[in-house]
């Protein structure tokens, strides 16, 4: 007897098409070509407090002028350093130093000049959320007081005037 | 009669034509892996005016959705794609204040009645003199959380 040689038999491919084509018109609609970001800063509000502290705050300010960075501390606003606006990477050094030093302050006071360029502004913001150095972290604490590698310095950011 | 002439000659029946489907399945995943990469769970929709080059960040934080104000390089402000004038030279915002409590006058929903966010969205060369003009107006009508639109460089 001879056995009759079969045909390969074809994928029924069309209810796979038919899913594809529904989810290119879904993602199509939801597509946003440029990469949108936020980056959060709150009007500053002032309050008065019966608190105490065990430890004088921070009080981390960061002046930019025409081309300096200047870091202040603490209330009295002491010049802790200052760099060229040009050297971001040593702010940030600075910055590492402090939240090691102080790992539960999470805010800085932004004092740019009258004419600083919004976009060099939000490179100084970057230097001071987060560590830029790619494979570095520090260790942070989190409400159990368990310890964790983190990247984050000081991302509470707010605005504030020069006089 | 018709048997007649194709005495001998029977036609076979032909088989129904199959369209090969293949290769349009492969642009389809090809353009399917491309729309996923760029799909963004973010609700916050921005059309960028004309004249406007947003500054490049290293943040990742999704934005949201709220009214959207928007500053070009020339200094005109657009409230949600509406102009409503120039900044000044003296630093008012008048037209801008008056916009923004129109909006918030106008809200019907509760949750949006509730929220004091803001985007602002500056062109990378906007001087802070002017930022700060339109966060300070921002903030008299009630809008105290800012949210500044930067693109990610990723």
């Amino acid at each position: 007897m001879r056995r009759k040689l079969k045909k390969p038999q074809k994928l029924n491919l069309i209810p796979i098409l038919d899913a594809i084509f529904i989810f290119i018109f879904f993602l199509l609609m939801s597509a946003q070509f440029i990469d949108i970001y936020e980056i959060g800063s709150d009007a500053p509000i002032t309050s008065t407090t019966n608190m105490k502290m065990d430890k004088p705050p921070l009080n981390l300010t960061i002046v930019l002028s025409g081309k300096k960075v200047v870091v202040k501390t603490g209330l009295d606003e002491n010049v802790y350093k200052s760099f060229s606006v040009s050297d971001l990477g040593k702010l940030n050094d600075t910055l590492i130093e402090l939240k090691k030093q102080n790992p539960t302050e999470n805010s800085a006071i932004l004092k740019p000049a009258h004419n600083f360029k919004y976009d060099k502004i939000v490179k100084v913001i970057d230097h001071t959320r987060e560590i830029v150095k790619p494979d570095y972290y520090i260790t942070a604490l989190d409400k159990d007081n368990k310890k964790y590698p983190s990247k984050v310095l000081f991302e509470k950011i707010i605005f504030e005037t020069q006089d | 009669m018709k048997r007649m002439f194709f005495k001998g000659k029977q036609r076979r029946a032909k088989e129904p034509m199959e369209i090969d489907i293949t290769s349009l399945l492969d642009v389809l995943v090809i353009l399917l892996v491309f729309l996923l990469k760029s799909y963004n769970a973010s609700d916050l929709k921005l059309d960028l005016i004309k004249n406007l080059a947003v500054p490049v960040s290293d943040a990742r934080k999704l934005g949201n959705h709220a009214i959207i104000v928007q500053i070009d390089a020339d200094k005109n402000i657009f409230v949600n794609q509406k102009e409503i004038g120039k900044i000044t030279a003296s630093g008012e915002h008048q037209n801008l204040l008056a916009e923004l409590k129109r909006i918030k006058d106008n809200i019907r929903s509760p949750a949006e009645a509730k929220s004091k966010s803001v985007n602002l969205v500056f062109d990378k060369s906007v001087p802070y003199k002017v930022m700060k003009g339109v966060m300070h107006t921002s903030a008299i009508a009630g809008y105290t959380e800012f949210k500044f639109i930067v693109q990610g460089n990723y």
